[in-house]
């Protein structure tokens, strides 16, 4: 598509031309066609910083498409002029034999930057679906022109999985969040495995109201936003005990909690990639961790649209 | 009453089992074979059953706890539709399933069963009945006199598949009977149709959303038609089923449970007891037919071919379907007739509600068109297969004039959710596991949908039919066609 012609209205036939190519090469199958069904539930707008990035990303988008088929919008700056082009990401359920579709757009942001980018987006979103923005490899706080998109999206999410400064990304988050924008972290998301196997032990083995103190500790050269979330969580949840975070020599990432209680201390420790141990109280075993990519944390936040409420409880902490 | 768990994000965990066994009375059959072992081994694939997780199967046939894994293993490998099998999770899974044979009538069996029970270190246990109603009260006594009912510091939970009973006395005494050894609220009857997705976002739809709810009564709805079609027969199960028939295989259980979902009340809560209370309300509403009303308002039916099916007598008087219409009498309902038809050999499987709108009060187009100038909406829920929402309304033809003809507007669950949909089995065995009976169907629901279906049983039990009346592959008999055109109106056969 010529760059200085880019006008959403062209883009929109392109994606309709693309149904109908999809519908007349599934009818002139050799096989019998069951035909193609098109599935839409949200707009996701992916903004990355790079091509090679960007390239990333659609595959990443392209897997999450399966669970939450979405329009969607890949934005990535380039050195020419601005571009679009369309895409369909279409599978087949297993044990089916219907090809379902869903539509994406690739823009390749010219000088004009993102900024210009937000304007022609508007149109492009899905009416009257919601519209979430992943802002791929966004430091938060250094937003590089992202947040032009902001305005556009229910939902904004980022990974302070690499920031170095922890804190500064957790105000800019805390800001974004007063400012009344519905934002999440990915880093907050790897975290579910572990908060799960944690959850589990207080449904049964052991009383929350009992916890006298709380030690966590975590591997790595600095505080991770992964171990502040993870301290404020315990904290926010258990305000009767002390909670204390202290490095440890091991892998980036949390390492262990240990619970003090009046029958003795329980501990979750990592003790492999995959592994967590349990131990104390008269519990010893060891559970699984989820293998975790980046399509299996976007797929864990797109399900949540609406408030969450612990993870903004968590956040201004 | 335990304390609320503080670290709980129900967003983002799943759903677990907590440490339990099942016992499974029938593990040989049918039932588990097709339904219990792919719906639990689905539960352990989405890591929703704890590691100690543990399955007992009891039935007469002598087997090892080896020969019952490899049994299950084959099931899990052929009815898992949707999951691909995992040898290395079969490996972890099968650990703990046990077998322990033994005739249910053998106060020894129940000794065994504890024995086992201990051996699994559980305290908390399911019992499921997926055996002949006839042994349920056998089963529950066995259950009741080894002490196996209740527990200190665990549970103790029975689910009973259906029928419930045969008839409204005998799912009285059959009720009587559970609850002398296991409270109502430790009781699970299990309705698999109310475990559909598709029967759940009923819920869904009708009381999460702003714009239908003000629609849903009288003044804008003439009538709903209830629909559960099969295309295939018996399929060798003639001998139950000429004991059985549609009226009481569908229509008593299944498909008043549907339209009790469909017709009640908003629950102030979404909470078991609450949603079970509204339900049972609604099925206490519906007009109990008088005797002589049950010609008119009820047709039973019988496909061409049906008694020379094996195992079925060639005199038999079995409905392989059977219609009926409905009336519920209160403010929201009154005068709206519901049809409900379910029936074997029919043109093909579906199951579907379709709540037909009243039409615009005034025809405004289509003069001379030859064309009906307006139709009725019509919102169709459909439950299986291709499950999904339609609204059909008019729309004017492209061209000159006002020409408007029927277009339909369709939501897909498939293509709307790319996740898989859990089996209704799953929901309901986790459900229970987890003591949430919203979906189960209580002692005081299910007599209210006998006391419905009573008239038109005694009726058709004093009446010699003359069957077959409806050729397979038709939408049965033309009687079913004269109940509904006695009003003025016709069956939904699309």
């Amino acid at each position: 598509m010529s760059t200085t012609a880019i006008r959403p209205e062209s883009i929109l036939r392109d994606l309709q031309k693309q149904w109908e190519d999809l519908a007349s090469q599934e009818i002139h199958s050799p096989t019998e066609s069951a035909g193609v069904l098109r599935a839409c539930a949200m707009t996701l707008v992916v903004a990355c910083r790079t091509p090679e990035e960007a390239l990333d990303a659609r595959q990443v988008a392209g897997q999450v498409m399966r669970v939450h088929p979405s329009r969607a919008i890949i934005v990535h700056p380039g050195s020419g002029d601005f571009d679009a082009r369309v895409f369909a990401e279409c599978w087949k359920p297993f044990g089916r034999r219907q090809q379902i579709c869903s539509e994406g757009i690739e823009i390749i942001a010219g000088q004009g930057g993102f900024a210009e980018v937000a304007r022609f987006l508007v149109p492009l979103r899905v009416p009257d679906l919601p519209v979430v923005l992943w802002c791929r490899g966004s430091s938060v706080s250094e937003t590089g022109g992202f947040h032009h998109l902001y305005p556009l999206a229910d939902k904004i999410i980022f990974d302070t999985h690499d920031v170095s400064d922890s804190d500064a990304a957790l105000r800019s988050l805390r800001r974004l969040h007063a400012y009344g924008m519905r934002v999440a972290d990915l880093h907050w998301t790897r975290l579910s495995g572990w908060r799960e196997v944690l959850a589990h032990l207080f449904d049964s083995n052991i009383n929350a109201k009992e916890i006298r103190s709380a030690r966590i500790t975590y591997g790595g050269d600095s505080v991770t936003t992964c171990a502040r979330y993870f301290e404020a969580w315990i904290r926010s949840s258990l305000p009767q005990a002390r909670v204390a975070l202290e490095p440890e020599y091991a892998s980036r990432g949390i390492y262990s909690v240990t619970f003090d209680t009046p029958k003795g201390d329980v501990t979750i420790q990592h003790v492999g990639e995959h592994t967590l141990s349990v131990t104390g109280r008269g519990l010893e075993y060891r559970t699984g961790l989820p293998s975790i990519n980046e399509a299996a944390l976007m797929q864990e936040e797109l399900s949540i649209l609406g408030a969450d409420g612990v993870y903004e409880r968590v956040l201004n902490a | 009453m335990a304390t609320a768990n503080p670290f709980s994000d129900p967003l983002r965990f799943e759903r677990r089992v907590p440490e339990c066994a099942i016992v499974i009375f029938g593990a040989n059959g049918d039932l588990t074979k097709r339904k219990l072992l792919p719906a639990l081994y689905r539960l352990a694939h989405d890591r929703r059953l704890p590691e100690s997780f543990a399955i007992v199967g009891n039935s007469r046939t002598a087997m090892t706890d080896e020969a019952f894994r490899e049994r299950m293993c084959d099931s899990v490998k052929q009815f898992s539709e949707d999951t691909e099998f995992d040898p290395a999770l079969w490996d972890r899974f099968s650990r703990n399933i046990h077998y322990v044979a033994g005739d249910m009538n053998d106060p020894a069996l129940y000794t065994a069963l504890a024995a086992k029970a201990e051996a699994t270190g559980q305290k908390n246990m399911l019992f499921y009945l997926s055996t002949q109603p006839s042994y349920y009260g056998t089963v529950v006594d066995g259950l009741g006199q080894a002490g196996l009912n209740r527990c200190e510091g665990g549970w103790r939970r029975i689910i009973v598949e259906k029928p419930f009973g045969h008839d409204l006395s005998s799912a009285h005494a059959l009720n009587q009977h559970l609850q002398q050894v296991f409270p109502e609220r430790e009781t699970y009857r299990i309705d698999h149709y109310l475990g559909k997705e598709t029967v759940q976002n009923i819920f869904g739809f009708r009381f999460g959303n702003g714009i239908f709810e003000p629609l849903w009564n009288r003044r804008y709805i003439s009538q709903i038609q209830i629909t559960a079609a099969e295309s295939i027969g018996v399929e060798g199960r003639g001998a139950y089923y000429q004991e059985a028939g549609a009226l009481r295989d569908m229509i008593q259980n299944h498909l008043l449970q549907v339209m009790a979902t469909i017709a009640m009340e908003p629950s102030a809560v979404f909470e078991s007891d609450a949603v079970r209370d509204e339900r049972a309300k609604l099925l206490r509403s519906i007009r109990i037919m008088k005797p002589e009303d049950v010609p008119r308002y009820s047709v039973a039916g019988q496909y061409k071919g049906f008694r020379e099916e094996e195992g079925v007598n060639p005199q038999a008087q079995t409905d392989t379907y059977a219609a009926a219409t409905f009336y519920v009498d209160n403010w929201r309902w009154a005068g709206v007739p519901f049809f409900i038809r379910s029936g074997k050999k029919l043109p093909k499987r579906v199951t579907d509600i379709a709540i037909q709108f009243k039409a615009a009060p005034l025809a405004l187009f289509g003069e001379g068109s030859g064309e009906p100038n307006t139709r009725p909406n019509l919102l169709i829920l459909r439950i299986q297969p291709e499950e999904g929402i339609s609204l059909r309304f008019l729309s004017k033809e492209p061209g000159e004039g006002m020409r408007l003809r029927p277009v339909s507007m369709d939501f897909n669950y498939g293509t709307s959710f790319g996740e898989r949909s859990p089996s209704a089995y799953e929901t309901l065995l986790m459900d229970a596991m987890q003591g949430d009976a919203t979906l189960y169907t209580r002692q005081d629901m299910v007599e209210a949908s006998w006391k419905v279906i009573q008239p038109i049983l005694e009726d058709w039990g004093n009446r010699k039919f003359t069957f077959p009346n409806y050729e397979p592959g038709s939408w049965g008999p033309a009687e079913a066609d004269a109940m509904l055109g006695r009003l003025g109106l016709k069956w939904r056969n699309s």
